[in-house]
């Protein structure tokens, strides 16, 4: 048997527990449909989990006569034709291959969700390897670093060898970029204005600027263009010449009259003003939404999306917002209005990483999966926040709290303030895991769910959230026991009692050595 | 993947360093640490149920299940996490409808965006190919399908304000008989979506033609409008648009190759359809109608293949999120969590979210349907299917080596199909409307 395989499942079958970071997938009942669905594999291809070292090891494909090992399959079909083998044992073994999907094994990684599988085995050791993996291949021009060779081999053909410089000054690897940045870029409208009042200096117009040359210096007097020009615009300016009558509603430029416009611009300037304010919107198409403003530069507005939803940024609160908060951070916050975008943009050179010639992915006209929509979820709410919690504890429970090596003593002494997760004081009194937290629990290891919530500020103001929640003040047994589960077995996961046997007051070395 | 932490002495030796990313942690942080782990189907799962209890009016089990979404969801995080993020954003712009509240959310988009010039616009389209893949095999099919034309207009009905035809107009100029002269149309009328520019459309027009004629191509612009409309909805807007798109209206002239190019449009046009179900005929059908009936020399229409419209909440919120995913993962690939490039696409992203999922009726305006109905839709009108010939498949082939490693591209009978690690993402075709005789 070449194939080296530590787990196999279906996408849509029960998995065995498999190898060490792998979760179980969930179970999918089949449902074939004709169409593939977009995002989702064949519900019946069997998932392959390999292990790191399995994926990344380079000969897995071993002939079973002299042994030699091979990377791909096909070498060594085509190396065991060599061996004259009778014909019975030329076959490869008879059953029906089933389609393969393969799995990341980096948990964190989102290929590690089967319905995230790839369907190729190669996609899935050059992903591990670039994602995951160590970069040891950096190109000597411009000090990019490259996991698989073949992407650092590729990208050194090309690097340095094609850029095209906008008289703008920015650079581009790639010539589609590079000309629709440059037909609209005001280095070149600028240029074009100055070649129109200076025609004896005019450059020859079929040269691109492909090569790096500088750029003459550009005329100040020339007509900001980043302004709605109104002045094309032929609704109703009868003094601009034009070639052809105009119809009613719409709006015609040709390109022979627009140099006679921009000279004229200056001559005429009543008129353009005019037309500025009814044009500035039109563009714009002013409806319902509110949503059409600008923001003063990409980091606030980050910072209104980041503030929305993460519990903990630089200019957040401690506490995560509370549902309330939710929606009172969802209104727009009041920010000042800058056109002027003010955030750089990288370069698209730099953005990009290059691929090497042969994209495995390239090769898809011979992938013809069969997709089928997910079923519908067939477990109640909380019974689904049970799993969550299972899972998020089992996955993590372990790791999450061993490696966070902060587990104290039951005893209340000394520096709790060094396991703080927040900048707040711990009440030294409280000490438990849960301290550690900083949760402020009474030390009961055994903390049922109302304490947990109401000892906590974190979730806002105490009556509000429980209310919030539905929990009420005498939180029992509630129908809310997902929930529930899901905070105790996250909060009872901290497994106090075995941390407080092991551990002595504020003997933090053994935990390091734990982890 | 160890840190160590020292404080007062101790050390502490950490797995898991990204729970320390937070300058401020606190349960939530180490909450964030352990259903982060929750995987996409858990995550699917859970919108899910958000969405069905919404729709039975459980606030409770709602807020519950937002209060977990949220302690995924962070719009900086991995992809998973940032895609959450933008659907738990939408599911509270539904639930806002379904509990309003005091804060106003007058039915528009909540999500900010800041417009962007000319330049970070060219540069957006160049993120990633999801625009450019468009542009190229469409481009590529206008240059062949007009070749010994003297004079060709294209009606252009698309979202990503002319970024498309600086490459065409480059290539029309080196075309070795000379370039034709060319005309490009555009509507007044486009829906409020990303991406946003910050001047108009006649300003954009005039930067291609100094463009044009830098390249030496005659070259006309024209912005079809009609002042009336301009603050009524969407639909009404359309309904209009079907009555100006004559000959006469749109000056077409009888020496001219028309070309009509749909980029990321028809699924704005309704699909619903008017009268019986069984002759059923939506706006779209009567928009591909109109246009079949201007005899055009080539068709191309170029969108997302995937089916966005369905009237069940819980089919759009599955089939999106696993949609979705693909842009993320893209982006993911080679953009750091921070950047403000990725933040802005992926907003954008965002808000087409919020438009699938927290909307219904006319409000709802993203009515994608994948290549495949598409392609079925356009047969029913009487367009006949043009294969895009080796050419163009080269040309998009050396566009993909460009970029990141991942991207590939497929043919589905004549659908050229581009693809992210194999999945389905942007769909181009091209018609005739009529049979060629060959």
């Amino acid at each position: 048997m070449p194939v080296d395989v530590d787990n196999s499942s279906t996408v849509s079958g029960d998995a065995s527990v498999s190898s060490s970071g792998n979760q179980n997938p969930p179970p999918k009942s089949t449902a074939k449909k004709k169409r593939s669905l977009p995002g989702m594999p064949d519900p019946d291809a069997e998932v392959i989990a390999l292990s790191p070292k399995t994926l990344m090891a380079t000969n897995r494909f071993v002939c079973e006569i002299c042994n030699k090992g091979f990377q791909r399959d096909q070498n060594l079909q085509l190396h065991r034709r060599g061996h004259n083998l009778p014909w019975k044992l030329r076959q490869r073994s008879g059953k029906e291959v089933r389609k393969r999907v393969y799995v990341c094994p980096e948990p964190t990684c989102v290929h590690h969700d089967p319905s995230r599988a790839l369907g190729d085995l190669t996609g899935i050791k050059k992903h591990f390897s670039r994602k995951h993996g160590e970069k040891k291949w950096k190109c000597d021009k411009c000090s990019k670093k490259y996991a698989v060779q073949s992407d650092w081999k590729a990208h050194s053909k090309i690097c340095g060898t094609r850029e095209y410089k906008c008289d703008c000054g920015t650079l581009f690897s790639r010539r589609d970029s590079f000309i629709t940045h440059r037909a609209f870029c005001d280095a070149l409208a600028e240029e074009s204005a100055k070649a129109q009042t200076n025609p004896s200096s005019e450059p020859d117009p079929k040269v691109l600027a492909e090569d790096s040359s500088p750029t003459p210096t550009l005329l100040p007097a020339s007509p900001p263009v980043s302004a709605p020009a109104p002045v094309e615009v032929q609704v109703s300016a009868p003094a601009l010449p034009l070639p052809l009558p105009l119809p009613q509603s719409t709006s015609a430029m040709t390109s022979s009259v627009m140099p006679i416009q921009s000279s004229e611009l200056a001559e005429d300037p009543s008129s353009v003003m005019e037309e500025a304010p009814a044009l500035a919107p039109a563009g714009l198409n002013g409806s319902c939404s509110s949503g059409v403003s600008s923001v003063s530069n990409g980091s606030s507005s980050s910072s209104v999306f980041a503030s929305l939803f993460a519990s903990s940024t630089a200019s957040a609160s401690l506490q995560p917002p509370a549902f309330t908060d939710l929606i009172r951070a969802i209104r727009p916050p009041d920010c000042p209005i800058d056109p002027a975008p003010s955030t750089p943009i990288e370069p698209i050179s730099l953005c990009l990483s290059t691929s090497h010639g042969s994209s495995i992915f390239g090769s898809a006209e011979q992938e013809d999966r069969q997709y089928a929509p997910p079923p519908q979820p067939a477990m109640s709410a909380t019974a689904l926040l049970q799993k969550a919690a299972q899972m998020g504890a089992a996955a993590s429970n372990a790791s999450l709290l061993r490696g966070l090596g902060v587990v104290s003593s039951s005893s209340s002494s000394a520096p709790q303030e060094n396991l703080q997760w927040g900048q707040r004081q711990v009440d030294p009194s409280n000490a438990s895991v849960a301290a550690g937290l900083g949760l402020e629990l009474p030390c009961d290891g055994s903390s049922g769910l109302k304490e947990l919530m109401m000892g906590t500020p974190v979730f806002g103001p105490k009556q509000t959230t429980l209310d919030f929640l539905g929990l009420g003040v005498a939180a029992s047994g509630s129908p809310n026991g997902g929930l529930t589960a899901l905070i105790t077995s996250i909060g009872g996961g901290l497994d106090v009692s075995a941390a407080a046997a092991t551990f002595g007051g504020g003997d933090f070395k053994d935990i390091g050595r734990r982890s | 993947m160890k840190t160590e932490v020292r404080g007062n002495g101790a050390s502490i030796s950490i797995q898991n360093p990204s729970l320390f990313n937070t300058p401020q942690d606190s349960i939530t942080g180490a909450l964030k640490g352990c259903l982060g782990s929750l995987d996409g189907a858990c995550i699917e799962k859970l919108l899910l149920h958000c969405a069905s209890a919404l729709e039975n009016n459980d606030v409770t089990l709602a807020q519950q299940v937002m209060w977990v979404l949220n302690n995924v969801a962070s719009s900086v995080g991995d992809t998973n996490q940032r895609l959450t993020s933008w659907f738990l954003r939408a599911l509270i712009s539904r639930a806002s409808r379904v509990c309003p509240t005091a804060m106003n959310f007058n039915g528009g988009s909540m999500i900010q965006r800041r417009l962007m010039t000319v330049t970070e616009l060219a540069g957006y389209v160049d993120l990633i190919p999801w625009h450019r893949y468009g542009f190229c095999v469409s481009n590529s099919a206008i240059f062949k399908a007009v070749e010994g034309c003297t004079k060709v207009h294209i009606l252009d009905f698309s979202i990503t304000h002319c970024m498309q035809w600086p490459t065409l107009i480059d290539a029309l100029a080196k075309r070795p008989d000379g370039p034709p002269s060319l005309r490009i149309t555009v509507l007044s009328c486009r829906p409020q979506v990303p991406p946003l520019l910050n001047v108009s459309k006649e300003e954009v027009g005039h930067r291609l033609a100094n463009f044009a004629k830098f390249r030496d191509v005659p070259f006309e612009f024209h912005v079809k409008d009609d002042p009336r409309l301009s603050n009524e909805s969407l639909a009404v807007q359309f309904e209009s648009l079907l009555t100006q798109l004559t000959r006469s209206e749109l000056d077409l002239r009888e020496d001219e190759a028309l070309v009509i190019n749909c980029q990321n449009w028809l699924r704005y046009l309704s699909d619903e359809t008017k009268g019986n179900s069984a002759h059923g005929f939506s706006l779209r059908d009567a928009f591909l109608d109109i246009i079949k009936g201007l005899n055009p020399r080539i068709t191309v229409v170029v969108d997302e293949d995937s089916d966005l419209s369905a009237p069940s909440l819980s089919s759009r919120i599955t089939t999106c999120f696993n949609y979705l995913w693909i842009p993320f993962d893209a982006l993911d690939t080679f953009l750091p969590k921070d950047s403000s490039q990725r933040l802005e696409y992926e907003s954008d992203i965002g808000h087409k979210i919020e438009n699938i999922i927290s909307f219904e009726g006319f409000q709802r305006i993203e009515r994608l349907e994948s290549g495949a109905k598409l392609s079925q839709r356009m047969e029913n009108a009487g367009f006949f299917s043009l294969a895009f010939c080796e050419e163009t498949i080269n040309e998009v082939k050396s566009l993909l080596d460009e970029h990141a490693s991942g991207w590939g591209m497929k043919r589905e009978e004549d659908m050229l199909v581009l693809t992210w690690k194999g999945h389905n993402s942007v769909f181009a075709t091209a018609w005739a409307s009529t049979k060629l005789e060959d």
